[in-house]
């Protein structure tokens, strides 16, 4: 494992680091430019109070979309790494959150949003199980990217010989 | 497991400090640009009301004993009750598409309808519903009703529906007096919003629109609001 790990490790962490990158960069960019839909849909999960709700829901596109681009061009990769990880946990807990109080919504991870139709519950919840499975493997992505985080096409280069991990 | 060591160390702190400080940049500009540009439709969507013109004061009553519902024109062949919340966006769809006939209907005296306004959605619809009863007391609570349709916000609670933007709308449209103006700001009509909100469990009224033609709930075919079918359940009766 180890051994497989040593010969592969730069082309894990190119792949880890372009699909983490590359799933908050276009989540980002779908919502960047409509604030509206992107405020509501982080109030629809009821945990802030709504104010608060919208100022998140403004600012969250934005840290996904600088998080992608330096997890894409391989800067500060662990640092973001880390608040990629941070920010897919809180999703997950949002999720979970939602789902336990009986909340049926629109994740609104990639645009749109809201509250849906009980009539659908049982797609719905399916839906937040996808979500959180989803969202702990990117989470598990960038854990491998706090320990590898150079690796191919990166602006930052590791110090040691790959042979030495 | 052992951790990979970047090359340049030394580099490190001030790389690191320069991709936050960047990271912040940007998240702030993204806020200021995303606070901006939703002010600004707030802004533009007054005037979509520029231009309206008043319609004849129309008289409503108070009904305690239907749910403390605006009744106009008692006593017509068809009743039809409308539940809504003036923040709900379903809300401003069903009234894009059948306002106008209501209106009309109301306007004709072909229908008895009785307008309940929730206020489920938060602080400013209370406020917003204040406004359309004291809006009410001036004999216009259809026009206000549209016209706080018309520039209804995306956004719930975005902090549209104070009590100066609400009377901006009355002065838009037409409805000046001081009295509307007092009422509004004093909100004066709260223990009625409350009656009109407490009457939804009795009614088994859980979400808006919803829509009773002469007390038998509608419920739409159609995915969407579309007026034909609207027309033809009220027509039926």
């Amino acid at each position: 494992m180890r051994k497989l790990n040593a010969k592969y490790q730069k082309l894990i962490t190119l792949i880890a680091r372009l699909t983490v990158g590359g799933v908050l960069l276009v989540a980002g960019a779908l919502k960047a430019f409509v604030p509206a839909e992107a405020a509501s849909a982080v109030a629809a999960y009821k945990i802030l109070p709504v104010k608060i709700a919208h100022i998140f829901g403004y600012g969250l596109p934005w840290l996904e979309i600088a998080i992608g681009l330096l997890l894409i061009a391989g800067l500060s990769i662990r640092l973001a790494g880390v608040v990629a990880g941070t920010v897919m946990v809180l999703f997950i807990g949002a999720i979970i959150s939602v789902w336990a109080r009986g909340i049926l919504i629109d994740c609104g991870c990639f645009g749109g949003g809201g509250a849906i139709d009980p009539s659908k519950a049982a797609q719905v919840h399916r839906t937040y199980a996808l979500e959180i499975a989803r969202d702990a493997g990117l989470a598990l992505l960038t854990l491998y990217l706090y320990f590898f985080p150079y690796g191919f096409l990166s602006f930052e280069k590791s110090a040691e010989p790959t042979k030495e991990n | 497991m052992t951790k990979q060591t970047k090359a340049t160390k030394s580099a490190d702190n001030t790389t690191r400090w320069l991709v936050i400080g960047m990271v912040a940049l940007v998240v702030i500009t993204g806020v200021i640009f995303s606070l901006i540009s939703s002010n600004t439709k707030a802004n533009e969507s007054f005037t979509a009301l520029k231009g309206y013109s008043l319609g004849e004061p129309v008289s409503a009553t108070v009904d305690p004993a239907q749910g403390s519902g605006l009744v106009v024109n008692p006593g017509a062949p068809v009743k039809i009750d409308l539940w809504e919340d003036p923040q709900c966006p379903i809300c401003r769809v069903f009234e894009e598409a059948n306002g106008a006939y209501i209106d009309d209907l109301v306007r004709t005296k072909k229908a008895t309808v009785v307008y309940h306004v929730l206020s489920f959605l938060g602080d400013e619809s209370v406020r917003a519903a204040n406004a359309a009863m004291c809006a009410a007391d001036e004999g216009h609570y259809l026009d206000f009703h549209k016209a706080m349709y018309i520039v209804q916000p995306a956004l719930e609670n975005s902090g549209f529906f104070t009590g100066p933007n609400l009377i901006k709308i009355g002065d838009y449209i037409g409805i000046k007096s001081a009295s509307f103006k007092d009422c509004v700001t004093k909100g004066s009509k709260a223990q009625l919003v409350q009656a009109q909100e407490n009457a939804m469990s009795k009614y088994k009224v859980t979400g808006t629109p919803t829509v009773f033609i002469n007390d038998k709930l509608w419920v739409r075919k159609s995915s969407s609001f579309d007026l034909a079918e609207f027309r033809l359940a009220v027509e039926a009766g």
